[in-house]
């Protein structure tokens, strides 16, 4: 519903349509009828916020529990912004038009962390007190879930509650307890004390950190009972897992406008700069018959003539083929194409190209990260030249004529020589082409290089690693680019400046409040947008709070560190990630958790692919 | 198969879904209807929608169309608004359904209604100012073409019109050429109204007609 005051202004911004809701399956309830109000805030635009699957699980989940109602709010762009503060309107939620400061429940997801900066503006903007300490009674709960709450230090100023690992059924025991604790009229402190005792929940206002005088950590100490160590959740049985029948259909074009299912979670790979491969560990697969079922009823309950089969790498999926030939039983005769996001080079196999060529032929994109066979060792990416080469003939052949391929540069134990490698192989992709006889006739080839800056990520082996500097960043993409001699490849470079200072607050302590407080007090927000980043403003605002962000982003940690996020507990082993580590260095590749079990701690949930016969 | 056009009305939150937005909500509402609808051949199938005259963003309308090609010719078409109204965002409703009469190109006026409020002056002095405006020769606004923007007289397009005073707004009703030939937006009449006046102007616009050139409601 969109506020009377608002819709006066709304034909003067960009996009209106982001801003009104009544989408087909937004969900309207009684204000009377409900116990708990959610407000679920995705701190970027519409259109992004929209594109998001952990959103839509969650909102369906909230919302088929009665006594809940689960509304969404996305950050306004900057001229809504400007709308909004020049007539005084508070951030509101699209389903019942009632400001932020109404809703018990305020929960934002931590995607990236230059989303940050939107998290503060969205709270001033919605009039709620945007430090934790300021807000009073059993109201305006800010919590957060999503996989940055691996290390929530630089933000716990301003959030209540953290949900660590997966949502589906701790936030919900968190609502409850709500319930329970408003019906005692208990105190806020006193709400937050026993949510602390959730498996899953971390308080961080239930923490003392200390700090030595090098400015690293000395102790992290509980109080009040909370635990010292806060575990994660996890699902194991995804086939049980709760899982949406139906989404709320945008009106207007988002990013991802397709439906979405999830195959499976987590990843067996175990690439040493991937954080994601990490936080969901253990790999737990959904059922071919359940997949089947939940693709077929979303299509038929969205509209949607597209889905995609999601997972952190699709061709990973035990029984893809079989998958594959069970969706297109129907979804051939309803005109619905399959997508398969995040293939690797050695899944595109004759059998399932085959399956998915209903999708529109769109170039081919791969991710080898490094361009030299030691450096992919080092990094744990394993994907050989000759099965890139192979796959890109097969692709070739079958009348593709663009292929993308994505790098990262400043790896840890990267060289130069490393760095032009990337151009070395990108250059080989274009001979593979025209090696090939039966390539589409006449056409020349295009082979798009993208590099972007590594960013070293809590509970990856990296997290001790410095990153490189941005003055060395930038050499290397120099260097990359005199390193490429052919007109067919494209070269894009991502900035450093926002590489930077995601590595600051990726790995930051909670001295970073301050600097997010201030960040915020200067207007800075949508760090994520190039035409809003400024790292000229963040550096003055880190001067100004006398914090040195090269001590977060460039520092090379000792492995006796205490890191801020020593206290939270992913499955993880530290003493895992400190031999991956060190294996990096010696240019060692590992198994996969299929080939073989490294032991890295995961098991002690009890299924998933630990318990898979080898 | 037959040329079937069915009629709805587009409010509420669904006023700020763009023309380009509406050709998506609508394919996807046909797909879910599972109505047998004539597909587009090649690589991408999908049904084949056509609409007769766009709506400007921000608008809401009574008498919106679409067009598509029905495969099954026994259907009953008084069953397709509610098929489609169930797969459709509350602020779509269809509500007539029928073969195809004219073509889009007899297209020829519509009647807007326009409500229109200001902050600075008062509703009085707005419908004072508007009627002035109406009533000159000339009403100049910038007008956007292909070339560039030209200037064009406004008046000479206004077949008829008539103006409201409320309490605190201001109602015209007016209709203006519409089709493929020419099209007036009633939003150059607000325009030209701000700039008379100097106030920041509200409005909002309704589509209630469009006509044929025997001037007949379009069906
Ligand atoms: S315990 Fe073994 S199989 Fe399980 S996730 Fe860790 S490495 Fe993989």
């Amino acid at each position: 519903m969109i506020p009377k005051e608002v819709e006066k202004y709304l034909l003067k911004v960009q996009k209106p349509g982001r801003y009104t809701g009544g989408e087909m399956g937004a969900v309207i309830k009684k204000k009377e009828d409900v116990e708990v109000r959610f407000a679920f805030c995705f701190p970027d635009t519409y259109e992004i916020g929209m594109s998001h699957l952990g959103i839509k699980i969650l909102y369906s989940l909230f919302n088929e529990v009665p006594y809940i109602w689960c509304e969404r709010v996305f950050a306004p762009w900057i001229d809504m912004e400007e709308v909004m503060r020049e007539h005084d309107l508070p951030l509101y939620a699209l389903e019942s038009g009632d400001p932020l400061c109404d809703f018990d429940f305020i929960g934002f997801t931590l995607q990236y962390e230059l989303s940050y900066s939107n998290i503060l503006n969205m709270l001033a903007l919605g009039n709620v007190p945007i430090l934790s300490k300021d807000r009073k009674g059993l109201k305006n709960i800010v919590v957060a879930g999503g996989p940055n709450c691996c290390n929530p230090e630089p933000i716990t100023d301003f959030i209540d509650i953290f949900f660590l690992g997966d949502g589906e059924e701790v936030d919900l025991e968190v609502m409850e307890l709500y319930r329970v604790c408003r019906k005692e009229n208990t105190t806020r402190e006193e709400f937050l004390r026993r949510a602390s005792q959730i498996k899953g929940v971390y308080v961080p206002s239930l923490y003392e950190v200390d700090y030595n005088d090098d400015g690293t950590l000395r102790s992290i100490t509980p109080r009040d009972g909370a635990p010292a160590k806060i575990e994660k959740r996890v699902m194991m049985d995804m086939d049980k897992c709760y899982y949406p029948s139906r989404f709320v259909v945008p009106n207007i074009e988002i990013v991802h406008d397709r439906a979405v299912e999830e195959i499976f979670r987590g990843c067996i790979r175990g690439c040493r700069f991937c954080q994601a491969g990490f936080l969901y560990r253990p790999v737990r697969e959904k059922s071919v018959d359940c997949i089947n079922e939940q693709t077929h009823t979303l299509c038929r309950n969205t509209g949607y003539d597209e889905v995609s089969l999601s997972s952190l790498s699709s061709s990973d999926y035990t029984q893809i083929v079989p998958l594959l030939t069970k969706l297109t039983e129907w979804s051939k005769k309803e005109n619905v194409s399959l997508s398969l996001p995040s293939l690797r080079v050695d899944g595109f196999t004759d059998d399932i190209l085959d399956k998915i060529k209903s999708v529109r032929k769109s170039g081919l994109t791969f991710a080898p990260e490094a361009g030299s066979q030691r450096l992919r060792d080092a990094i744990n990416k394993n994907v050989f030249e000759g099965e890139l080469m192979h796959t890109c003939s097969v692709a070739f052949e079958g009348g593709y004529t663009t292929v993308k391929l994505y790098f990262m540069i400043g790896l840890p134990t990267e060289t130069y020589d490393d760095v032009a490698a990337i151009a070395e192989l990108g250059q080989k992709v274009v001979n593979a082409y025209y090696a090939c006889e039966n390539r589409a006739k006449g056409q020349s080839v295009r082979v798009t290089i993208s590099a972007s800056s590594f960013v070293p990520k809590p509970f990856t082996p990296f997290q001790w690693e410095p990153q490189d500097t941005m003055e060395e960043l930038r050499k290397k993409q120099q260097h990359l680019k005199s390193s490429i001699t052919t007109r067919k490849i494209t070269y894009n470079y991502h900035d450093s400046d926002t590489s930077f200072l995601e590595a600051v607050f990726a790995r930051g302590d909670r001295k970073l409040n301050a600097v997010m407080l201030k960040a915020f007090e200067k207007g800075i927000r949508f760090d994520g947008w190039s035409d809003c980043f400024s790292l000229q403003k963040w550096l003055e605002v880190f001067e100004e709070c006398g914090i040195d962000p090269a001590f977060y982003a460039n520092r090379k940690r000792s492995f006796e560190e205490l890191l801020p996020w020593d206290h939270l507990d992913y499955g993880i082993k530290k003493s895992f990630l400190q031999s991956e580590c060190e294996k990096a260095y010696r240019s060692e590749s590992s198994p996969n958790c299929r080939e073989k079990c490294l032991g890295c701690g995961a098991a002690k949930y009890g299924g998933g692919v630990c318990y898979e016969k080898r | 198969m037959r040329n079937v056009r069915v009629f709805f009305k587009k409010f509420d939150e669904c006023k700020y879904i763009s023309h380009l937005d509406l050709n998506r909500v609508m394919l996807r509402a046909v797909g879910k209807s599972r109505l047998d609808v004539w597909r587009t051949e090649g690589f991408n199938q999908h049904a084949y929608i056509t609409f007769a005259l766009p709506l400007s963003l921000g608008f809401s309308s009574e008498c919106e169309s679409m067009d598509f090609r029905l495969l099954d010719d026994g259907m009953d078409l008084s069953l397709i608004p509610e098929m489609l109204n169930v797969c459709l965002p509350e602020g779509i409703r269809v509500f007539a359904c029928d073969e195809a009469k004219y073509k889009p190109a007899d297209i020829d006026a519509a009647l807007y209604e326009a409500v229109l409020t200001a902050d600075d002056i008062s509703a009085k002095e707005l419908y004072t100012a508007f009627s002035e405006l109406l009533e000159s020769d000339e009403i100049p606004v910038e007008k956007k073409t292909k070339k560039g923007f030209k200037t064009v007289n406004l008046k000479e397009y206004v077949r008829a019109y008539s103006l409201l005073l409320d309490e605190r707004s201001v109602t015209l009703s007016i209709t203006l050429p519409a089709g493929s030939s020419t099209n007036i937006n009633p939003t150059l009449f607000i325009t030209a109204l701000e700039k008379k006046t100097g106030a920041e102007i509200y409005y909002n616009i309704s589509r209630k007609e469009i006509y044929t050139k025997e001037g007949v409601p379009f069906a």
